[in-house]
This record gives C-alpha cells, structure tokens and sequence, in this order.
C-alpha cells in the first residue's frame, strides 16, 4: 500500500510542468470569465508562441550540451531580411519558386552563422555566451545593412500564408496556424533526435560530464558544433516564417528573443548547467509564458505590471520546479 | 511514454475547461464600447500624454479604453492587434511600431471588420486600410525646429542630429528640419546618427559628437528624451556655453531646462490634443460619420521668453 501511494506520488512528480500548466490555464480562465478558452483566443495563443517556441527546441539542445545561444533573435532578423531580399527578387517570376529560395536562403544563412558560432565554441575553447553575444551584435547589424535599416516590402502575397494562413482550412476551418504546425514538426524531430539517435543521446552525454564522454568515445566537438547549425537552421525558418506574419523583412524584429527563448526552456525544466532536459518540457514552458502574456491582456493588466507579474511568474515556476524535484528525489 | 501520458492529461483538461466555457462566452458582451489600443511605447513622455488625451476622451464618450504598448517590437503589436480581434473589440487605435511592418495587422483586423485608426505615426503598407490618421504636421515642426535653431547660433556654425530614422514621424522632421538649412549656406549639419529616441542612447551618442567635434555649435534631437540625454552629455563635457540644444515634443522636463537656459527651445505637440481627437475620429467612424484621410494636429515652439511671457518671470 505505502509502495502504491509512493508511486503515485512520483508519477504525479513526473507530470509537474503539465500540471502548473494545466492550474495556469483554470486559474486564467476563471479569471477571464471564461474568455480564455475561446476557441479563437486559444488558437490565437498557439499562434503567438509557436515563433519562439519553435527556437526553444533548438536552444534546449544547445543548453543540454551546457551552452547557451544568444544570437537567435538576431538571427530570425537577419535571415527574414535575406529571405525577403531574395523573395523580392525572384517573385515577378514565380511566387512557389520564390518561397522555396528565400526558405532555402534563410536556413542555410541561419545554418551557416550557427555553423560559425559552433566551431568557436567547439574548438577555441571560448564560452558560448560571448561567441554568442558577438553573433548576436554582427547578425543584427548585418540585418540593418542588408536593407539599410528600412524594412524589405514588395514580398509575393502568398508568403502572408506562412505567418498568418491556416493548414487544412476546408477540413478543420481555422483551428491549425501554419507556423504551429511547423512547431509541432520541429518538436517531434527534436524529440526524436534526442532521445532514439546516437547524436541525441552523445548530446546529453556532452552536457552531463564533457570530461566523461570524451573518453568513451564521443565526438564532442561535432555534437557541439551541431546543436549550434541546427538551431541557427531553426531561426532561419522562423525568420521565413515572420516575414508572412508582417509581409515584410524587418531588421527589428525578434528584439530580446533570445531571453524568452531561454526562459521557455528553463521554465520548462531543463538545467542551464547541461545534461538534462526535455523537449516536451520546453514546449510546455513556451505555452506557460504564452498563456500568461495573453491573460494578462485579456485581464488588461497595466503594461508596466505585466513584466513585474511576468518575471514573478517564471521565478515562481522555476521554485516550484526546484522544489518538486527535491521531492522526487526523496521520494526515489 | 510518459510523454504521451503528460500530453494527454493536458489536452483532456483543456477539452473540459472548453466544454465548460460555452456558457460564459456571451456574458463578455458588454454594453459599453471598447477600443483596443497599441502604442509605440510607454516609456516616452509624449505617449504618456498622449494616451492621457485617449482616456480623458474616452471617458468624456462613455468608451472601455484597453491600453497595451508594443515596446518597438512589430511583431508583439501584430499579437496585440489578434488578441484585440478575439477579445471583439469595436475599434482598433495604433501607433504603428514600424510604418511597412504594421500591414499585416491592419488587415487581420479589416477582415473582422474593426475599424482601425492610427495616432502620430501613419501606416505605409500597400495592405491594410486605415479609417483617418491623427498626427502634428511633423514637416512643419521640422521647419520650426530649424528656426529655433537659427535664433540661438546665429547664421552660421555646425550642428548635429540626434535621429530615430526608422520612425515616419522622425524622418518627417528631420526632412523639414533639412529643408529650411538648405537655405542657409554657412550653417553646416556635420552628422545625423540615431539614439532611438532614448534618453540613454542619446547621451553616448552626444559624448562621442562632442569628442569628435571640438567645434560644434548646436544640436537637433527629435524629441525630448534624445535632447535630455545630450544635454546631460554637453553638460558633464563643460560645453553648454558652446552648445545649443533643440529638442522636440516641449515635455515637463524640458520645459524646465528651457526655463532655466539649458535648452535653448522646443518644438511642441499636442499629444494630449493627438489623444482626445483620436477617441472623437473612432467614435464618429462608430457612428457612421465620415471622417478625412488625415487629421493634422498643429505645433509650435516654445524658448525661455515664451515660457516667462506666459507664466510671468521666474
């Protein structure tokens, strides 16, 4: 019976970021008169985190192999720039053929700046917060001189479906954002990646003790580089995608990204130190941050109270965390 | 697998929070009238004013004002607009984060069909239609700072530009401003850089100006933080004497430090004004009157004899 009761009490551990998450969503909604679950409204909010959520994917990656990236943000600027440039370019002739360049340009750019930020890291021994920190500063700055500072118009009409468009519309109506299921897809290859191939699991083992792998044979180096160009392809897709949500490649988008990116993925329960962490966490943690920026419009909190409650909130969950798996492990 | 199972237990409550919902949906429908508002920021003096001009009109009119402000992000004022949409709002008031970027939004809300009008920054984008824009005539006001600028070095000397130049308002003035110094042979604009508009930037900037230009003569900044900021860097390099500042927008603080000598003038707005005509131009859109493309707000100047002429001597 006490066995029975100890394990439930683990599997109720175990399932901790669902259950803030699920809390969050009844306290909201009792809170907004039921406004919240709106079908509309909860769409709306898929919609808004499926951006960054789709980064935080990457940045988990990166932060399991105990790093950190702080271009991303700059990235998404910088490759929804190229990406407009060349979809300006090439639109008259084809609008599909167009998409299909700038996405191309976006992720190999992205991929490429990673593929740099990746092999500081790896082989310079230089910690990934300033190569990153650099990044960030040349990216943004490579965005501003791409297009001189003024925001790329003139983009081909059907590049509005990749930010703003619903997939399946005539089946299931207005119920699946185009950028949520780009989400979706990211997360379950990133989910996979990490957890059924050799590379997911030299990933883990890079950030759990680097010393430790590197004598059993992993290829240390080449996990590092990689999560860095796989998280700049990340951005170059969202950078894609953001030019469909604003019709335009704007250089000042994406401002502070890299910070909500990374509370997505420490809210969501991976360490910062390296070595553990889940994808299904970061996805949990992007929709907790999201829930609270919407109900806080939809509660028309005062925007200068929205940041306080916003930072309390990620700190309140942070201890909870903390404090349920100090639990958990009393309980093993 | 516990995955699955953490997934599950998810959308299972999120499908009854759902069923239990249906009823409260009609409650939110008030009687009052809302408008949703996103503004540039909130952290300018200006905005501040200006949103005072929104919610005194509000008020005045019987409106439900919902103020959010995008901070510079375009894309956080596009969320802002899609949350407008689903909370049915019945007008939309922007200041546009970016003058292309802000489109998108437009239409979104134009296809739920909420009437969207724009304060002090216009909207550029080929999509999207906006009902009127309200905003000071930012050309002439440029002209006017170009005057006050005139008056305090005299006909000839070498000036700077605090700018913000991705914002239309700024470049407006900043065109005026340039206009009537073409008129002016021997006044000699030695560098336009940006400091945002923030008072922080500005300083660093205007440090690095008086570093490389021993010999400047006065400053434009496009509004009062930018011209707060220079100030605190002329006067920490001991240049005040040298140096005129112009600034742009006549806030509390500047209006003090023009008082006192330190600014020399101030084009002014009416942000407030810009407010309350913003709430009289959505509700007569909401009641079926017409309304022209654009509405300008006058401005003016301010300098240390008009101030004392109004108030009487310090």
């Amino acid at each position: 019976m006490k066995k029975q009761t100890a394990f439930l009490v683990r599997r109720l551990l175990a399932a901790r970021m669902p259950v803030i998450l699920v809390a969050l969503i009844i306290s909201v909604t009792l809170m907004t008169d039921g406004q919240f679950v709106q079908f509309a409204n909860i769409v709306n909010v898929l919609r808004q985190v499926s951006f960054e959520a789709t980064i935080a994917f990457g940045m988990t990656a990166i932060i399991i192999t105990g790093g950190i990236d702080l271009s991303v943000g700059s990235l998404v600027a910088l490759t929804g720039v190229a990406a407009a440039l060349v979809m300006r370019a090439t639109g008259d002739f084809s609008p599909g053929l167009a998409i299909a360049l700038g996405g191309l340009t976006a992720v190999v750019l992205g991929g490429g700046v990673g593929a740099m930020s990746g092999v500081v890291v790896a082989w310079c021994a230089i910690p990934p917060f300033i190569v990153t920190l650099a990044a960030m500063l040349i990216a943004r700055g490579a965005a501003l001189l791409l297009c001189n500072g003024q925001p790329v118009d003139g983009l081909p009409e059907q590049v509005l479906f990749l930010g703003r468009g619903f997939v399946f519309e005539d089946v299931i109506g207005k119920s699946l954002p185009f950028p949520v299921l780009i989400m979706l897809i990211v997360y379950a290859l990133f989910a996979f990646t990490l957890n059924r191939t050799v590379f997911g699991r030299d990933v883990v083992a890079v950030g759990s003790n680097e010393e430790a792998a590197r004598l059993s044979g992993i290829s240390v180096r080449r996990a590092k580089l990689l999560v860095y160009v796989l998280t700049g392809a990340v951005c170059g897709l969202v950078g894609l995608l953001h030019d469909g949500k604003l019709n335009v490649g704007d250089p000042k988008v994406a401002e502070m990204w890299e910070l909500n990116v990374i509370a997505a993925v420490v809210v969501g329960g991976t360490s910062l130190f390296g070595g553990r962490g889940t994808m299904t966490g970061t996805l949990i943690g992007a929709l907790i941050i999201g829930v609270l920026n919407n109900a806080l419009n939809l509660m028309h909190v005062e925007h200068f109270w929205q940041k306080v409650v916003l930072g309390a909130v990620i700190l309140t969950a942070a201890l909870a965390d903390a404090g349920l798996r100090t639990l958990e492990r009393k309980t093993e | 697998m516990r995955n699955v199972l953490r997934l599950s237990l998810v959308a299972a409550f999120a499908l009854l929070l759902q069923s239990c919902s249906v009823g409260t949906d009609e409650s939110t429908a008030g009687e009052t009238r809302t408008i949703g508002v996103s503004l540039l920021t909130m952290q300018h003096q200006f905005y501040q004013d200006l949103r005072a001009g929104l919610e005194s009109k509000a008020a005045e009119l019987g409106y439900e004002l919902v103020v959010t402000s995008a901070e510079f992000d375009p894309a956080r004022q596009a969320d802002q607009v899609d949350n407008f949409i689903v909370q049915s709002v019945d007008a939309i008031v922007l200041s546009p984060c970016d003058s292309r970027s802000v489109g998108t939004a437009i239409l979104a809300a134009n296809e739920s069909n909420i009437p969207v009008i724009t304060a002090d920054i216009a909207s550029l984008s080929t999509i999207g239609k906006v009902q009127t824009h309200i905003a000071s005539d930012n050309v002439a006001g440029g002209r006017l700072a170009a005057e006050l600028i005139i008056e305090a070095i005299g006909p000839r000397g070498k000036i700077v530009i605090l700018s913000h130049p991705e914002v239309t308002s700024v470049s407006d003035r900043v065109k005026g401003f340039r206009e009537r110094l073409s008129r002016e042979p021997d006044i000699t604009i030695l560098a336009e850089l940006s400091a945002e508009g923030m008072r922080d930037k500005a300083a660093k900037v205007m440090e690095d100006l008086l570093q490389a230009h021993p010999d400047l003569n006065g400053v434009f900044a496009i509004n009062d933080d930018s011209a707060l900021g220079a100030l605190a860097a002329i006067e920490a390099a001991g240049r005040l004497d040298n140096v005129s500042i112009v600034g742009y927008d006549g806030t509390m603080e500047a209006r003090e430090k023009i008082r006192s000598g330190a600014i020399y003038g101030d084009v002014i707005q009416h942000p407030k004004q810009i407010g309350a005509l913003t709430i009289d131009a959505v509700h007569k859109v909401l009641t079926g009157v017409n309304v022209p493309e654009v509405m300008p707000v006058e401005v003016g100047t301010i300098t240390a004899d008009s101030l004392n002429a109004i108030i009487g001597a310090p």
